[in-house]
């Protein structure tokens, strides 16, 4: 039904209603419903973006946060889907191997940018290790669940047509896999987005994250505003990015995804 | 009559599962010639699909041995090939229907020669016109005739079948029936068929084997002379018919 709704376009009735709410929300500051000091109306938020992107900032800070988003995201992926597939594949490494996963998994990741501190400073390498390590998660869980849960047709399949060992591996059971793979990167890149920014925020003085911190001590509302809406508009086109790849990729894989 | 394609000698398997060892199936004698139906009935837990892995070579016997063309088998033999009962499971739900069948053959041949195979095989199994749809496109008999047609792109000297129709509906069923039997007298192909369905069992064999007990043992092998063009409607109706299903349900202790 999701899939239904994407394929017949733009969903009108919905714009309707965001827009019908930025309306109001325009009409109250300006007819002094709001009397908050620091909420701007939508259209001086604009201005604000309009302004920032005129100067460059914009432009650099989103890059920068981008740059930390796919470095850090493409590490966790990395570890993530090697230690997935380790522990789906091989039953003497989930017995070893599991307890631990279950016991890291819940720590907050956030809790570990004090440690980043500590090692790296305010840098880049602080904004990775606050990223990658809670974005391994996601991608490692659904990697196993995608390979334990395969169902042993498949290698039944492939011995019965006669191919190799590594050929079942490679033909059969990654493909397999692969759909609850993509999964995992995708709820990945939406957290790697997220930890991207609080490490901004906390750890390292560049990108949008900071940007809002900067703007908000600056008494710039309109302008903290505006990298907070960039900050959105960032979520929904990577996580549209990463659909889209995959469903030009692997057709049948994105069948049952929304 | 010429040399059997297929040929078991007291051929035994025992499993070990948590409670030790249990033997499934013991004792096995079959030989299947060329272009024969060979039907295999009995009820569940007498070691049917057991019986069904050792021959694909799936399984190896615990004793015993099994030929293909005169050699021991030791693996998956070339030429034979099973067809399961859960298609949705057996079949590659990320490829086309096309790319289902060309799964077998596509790293062992020629481009051009395994585009011609697919194309033979889906046309006989009637299945062109769906070549490119995904196997979720289809119903559940079009997916079983996918999964036929991946096993007839290999040009099996034997198909081996796990009661490929037991989750179908009657009139999918029959129609799937007969095909095979069209496909059995256009490609030469020797089909051994395992299922619960003695009606299945007759209409289609030229031989029915009754396996029974625990572990199961093949207690009969019963030849059925009926008119080799089986109709649905006037074979199923005939009194020999009708006796031979009378006879198989007695020794399979049903009366």
């Amino acid at each position: 039904m999701a899939d239904q709704a994407r394929r017949s376009g733009i969903n009108w009735a919905g714009l309707a209603v965001l827009l019908a709410l930025l309306v109001v929300w325009e009409a109250s500051v300006r007819f002094g419903l709001i009397a908050f000091e620091f909420v701007p109306a939508p259209s001086s938020i604009a201005a604000g973006a309009i302004r920032l992107s005129r100067e460059g900032i914009l432009f650099t800070d989103l890059l920068h946060t981008l740059m930390s988003i796919a470095m850090g995201w493409g590490i966790a992926m990395v570890i993530g889907i090697s230690i997935g597939l380790l522990l789906g594949f091989s039953s003497i490494a989930r017995k070893f191997g599991l307890a631990s996963v279950e016991i890291l998994r819940p720590m907050p990741g956030i809790a570990f940018a004090p440690l980043g501190l500590l090692l790296f400073g305010f840098s880049l390498q602080t904004e990775l290790v606050v990223t990658v390590l809670p974005t391994i998660w996601p991608v490692m869980i659904n990697t196993m669940g995608g390979v334990a849960n395969i169902h042993p047709r498949l290698t039944d399949v492939g011995q019965t047509l006669r191919l190799s060992p590594t050929e079942i591996v490679r033909h059969l059971l990654l493909p397999a896999a692969l759909p609850s793979i993509i999964v995992g990167a995708r709820i990945s890149l939406s957290l790697a987005l997220v930890m991207a920014i609080v490490a901004e925020i906390v750890g390292n003085p560049a990108g949008l994250g900071y940007g809002i911190v900067r703007e908000q001590q600056a008494m710039n509302p309109d302008l903290m505003f505006a990298y907070i809406a960039v900050v959105g508009i960032l979520g929904i086109v990577l996580n549209a990015g990463v659909l889209a790849v995959t469903t030009v990729l692997w057709p049948a894989s994105t069948r049952s995804m929304a | 009559m010429s040399d059997p394609v297929f040929e078991c000698r007291s051929a035994s398997v025992t499993l070990s599962l948590s409670g030790g060892a249990r033997p499934i199936i013991s004792d096995i004698n079959l030989d299947i010639q060329q272009a024969e139906f060979l039907s295999i009935v009995g009820p569940s837990g007498t070691g049917k699909t057991t019986l069904l892995r050792m021959l694909g070579g799936l399984l190896h016997p615990t004793s015993g041995e099994v030929r293909v063309n005169g050699a021991i088998l030791t693996g998956p033999p070339e030429g034979v090939v099973i067809v399961f009962q859960d298609y949705a499971n057996a079949l590659l739900q990320w490829r086309t229907v096309a790319a289902n069948v060309a799964f077998g053959i596509e790293r062992k041949l020629p481009a051009k020669e395994c585009t011609d195979r697919v194309n033979a095989a889906l046309d006989l199994v009637g299945l062109s016109r769906r070549a490119e749809d995904y196997p979720w496109q289809l119903s559940g008999g079009m997916q079983q005739r996918v999964q036929i047609a991946r096993a007839l792109a290999l040009r099996p000297a034997v198909m081996l079948m796990d009661e490929p129709f037991a989750a179908l509906d009657a009139m999918t069923k029959a129609g799937l029936q007969d095909e095979l039997l069209r496909l059995r007298d256009q490609t030469r192909t020797s089909f051994v068929f395992i299922t619960h369905d003695i009606e299945e069992a007759v209409y289609l064999g030229d031989r029915v084997a009754v396996l029974k007990g625990s572990p199961g043992r093949i207690e009969d092998i019963v030849k059925i002379e009926l008119p080799s063009l089986r109709d649905q409607i006037s074979t199923r109706q005939m009194p020999e018919f009708l006796a031979y299903r009378y006879g198989l349900h007695k020794a399979i202790g049903h009366g």
